[in-house]
């Protein structure tokens, strides 16, 4: 484990924006070096102030500390950013749960559990609320509180890209299936640097999704079925090929408009075949 | 964050306005600053310190409005770096209302405040109840509302 | 500048075959700055949330390196949302039919971008 500490202080040395600093944090704050922790975490918030995942870690650190009250804006600003965030549901629910307000934190675990209704975490803490046992220490990993748990759901291993996207150009860095909730199916993304930046856009997409699809209801625009985007450097293309999962495909300029929709239609129909076999 | 009410009728459109709009705080009140609900206050005290001012605002600018002859403005913005402030007053049967609301504008903005706060006055109109005038409140009483109303919106 | 650049703007926009209305809105508050809009059409509600999209969008594409965004096209089964953000921090909106030729609309919505400023 040291050497984990060292190997990814020094990747997030060479790279500050790097989001590596979540998983840096998350363990040191796990060796209950939370001071170094604390550090870590705030210093990547400051340059990803958008990023659910970051105000979650820092909440998690903050409630480690004691400061709950901190740690309870940090986790409404998560909720706010990312609502079906599971981590951060779970947090407000512990927070609730430790100053009595079984009511309060009931609600917030069966949020959760609409978004993750197959996560046994969230069960277990339902039902030690509502038994009405006390939550363990402060921090303490039990009932879905802010330690492991948090992590694990907001850290599921995608699904390695070629399962789902075997065959199509760009599976390997520019295709990314992601369910309800922003988590990785499957793909993975890298900047116009080479930069693996999968988990900080999965982090966003989820809220544009949920945006898009109450801008088409609310100006009677139907049902959504995509959003086509144009930048500085290059084009992104988001789609639902079910609908509880988003697909976005991402192509330099070179590649015209059309034809990213057409790229992306092949991905949604592989996407479909893929999540049907899941099932 | 929690969302309670004094007024049991307001609860429900308050949440789905909270929800659309994302506003971080929020405080139903009557212009003389007697709160009827609250969303994302965590202190007494500070509900307390809103409602007045909040309530202060929209009588000042009422002030104007009357000298300028004009009937009293619908609702006011501010906006700061990180957060913005809105006051809009609705009628329903219960008498006006007030609403002040706080959000942060990375999560929200003036717009969508005020397109959901539209939903939320007609919400607040019709489920508001159709009685008459509230009876006067004495000073001994008021106390007592106050300590009351303050326990309800915090739950305890 | 005065308002006749913006209406000139908008009036060629709405001119295109589909589109059902244009606008200029503040994407920092989602407020709108100037309208044209066939009936039926709420501006108040088009400007808030084309500028609370157009904000996620912006942030989704920084995090994933692309950069700034220059057009986008929310396309729904009964009509779609085109959106070019110009460099002053205006959006300019374009409401349409959903088989609108899009290519045309966004010309159009890039040339009063370059008006707006």
């Amino acid at each position: 484990m040291a050497d984990d500490v060292k190997g990814l202080s020094a990747q997030l040395a060479q790279d500050p924006m790097s989001l590596v600093f979540l998983r840096l944090a998350e363990l040191l704050r796990l060796r209950g070096q939370l001071d170094a922790a604390h550090r870590i975490a705030l210093s990547g918030l400051e340059r990803h102030p958008h990023l659910a995942d970051a105000h979650d870690l820092y909440a998690r650190i903050l409630a480690d500390k004691g400061d709950f009250e901190r740690a309870f804006d940090e986790w409404d600003m998560t909720v706010r950013i990312a609502p079906s965030h599971i981590g951060a549901l779970k947090g407000l629910a512990f927070l609730y749960f430790k100053v009595g307000d079984v009511d309060q934190a009931v609600m917030h675990l069966e949020t959760a559990r609409g978004f993750m209704p197959d996560d046994p975490g969230i069960a277990q803490a339902l039902a030690v609320v509502r038994g009405g046992q006390p939550a363990k220490a402060a921090a303490g990993p039990a009932v879905g509180g802010p330690g492991q748990e948090a992590a694990t759901a907001a850290t599921a291993a995608p699904m390695e890209d070629s399962r789902v996207f075997a065959g199509l150009e760009g599976a390997q860095e520019g295709l990314l299936l992601l369910d309800a909730a922003g988590r990785v199916l499957g793909g993975a993304l890298r900047n116009p640097a080479g930069q693996d930046v999968t988990d900080a856009v999965a982090a966003y997409l989820a809220g544009v999704s949920q945006e898009a699809a109450r801008t088409a209801k609310l100006l009677g625009l139907g049902t959504w079925t995509g959003l086509a985007t144009e930048g500085g450097g290059g084009h992104v293309h988001l789609a639902q090929p079910t609908p509880d999962a988003l697909l976005l495909v991402v192509r330099d300029r070179a590649t015209p408009m059309g034809r990213l929709a057409i790229v992306a239609q092949r991905a949604a129909h592989a996407a479909r075949r893929w999540l049907e076999q899941q099932k | 964050m929690s969302t309670r009410a004094v007024e049991s009728w307001t609860l429900d459109p308050l949440k789905r306005f909270v929800g659309e709009a994302g506003a971080r705080l929020v405080l139903l009140m009557t212009p003389a600053g007697q709160v009827m609900a609250q969303h994302g206050f965590s202190r007494a005290v500070d509900v307390m310190s809103a409602a007045a001012l909040g309530a202060a605002i929209m009588a000042s600018t009422a002030e104007i409005a009357r000298q300028l002859n004009q009937p009293p403005f619908a609702a006011l913005t501010h906006q700061g770096d990180r957060h913005g402030i809105f006051l809009g007053a609705v009628s329903t049967g219960r008498g006006t209302i007030v609403a002040l609301v706080v959000y942060d504008l990375d999560a929200s903005s003036a717009g969508l405040v005020q397109l959901f706060f539209e939903q939320l006055a007609a919400e607040l109109k019709a489920a508001s109840p159709k009685e008459g005038v509230p009876k006067q409140v004495l000073a001994a009483d008021f106390e007592r509302e106050l300590s009351d109303s303050l326990n309800t919106l915090f739950g305890r | 500048m005065t308002a006749a650049p913006f209406e000139r703007a908008l009036n060629l926009i709405t001119r295109v075959r589909g589109v059902r209305g244009a606008m200029l809105v503040s994407a920092a508050d989602g407020l709108v700055v100037a309208e044209h809009l066939m009936e039926g059409i709420k501006g108040p509600a088009v400007a808030a949330l084309a500028g609370s999209l157009s904000n996620r969008l912006g942030r989704a594409m920084e995090a994933a390196g692309i950069g700034h965004s220059v057009f986008w096209h929310l396309q729904g089964t009964d009509g779609a949302l085109l959106v070019v953000p110009a460099a002053s921090g205006i959006l300019v909106v374009a409401v349409t039919e959903p088989d609108v030729n899009v290519g045309l609309v966004r010309l159009e919505l890039l040339g009063a971008a370059g008006v707006v400023g």
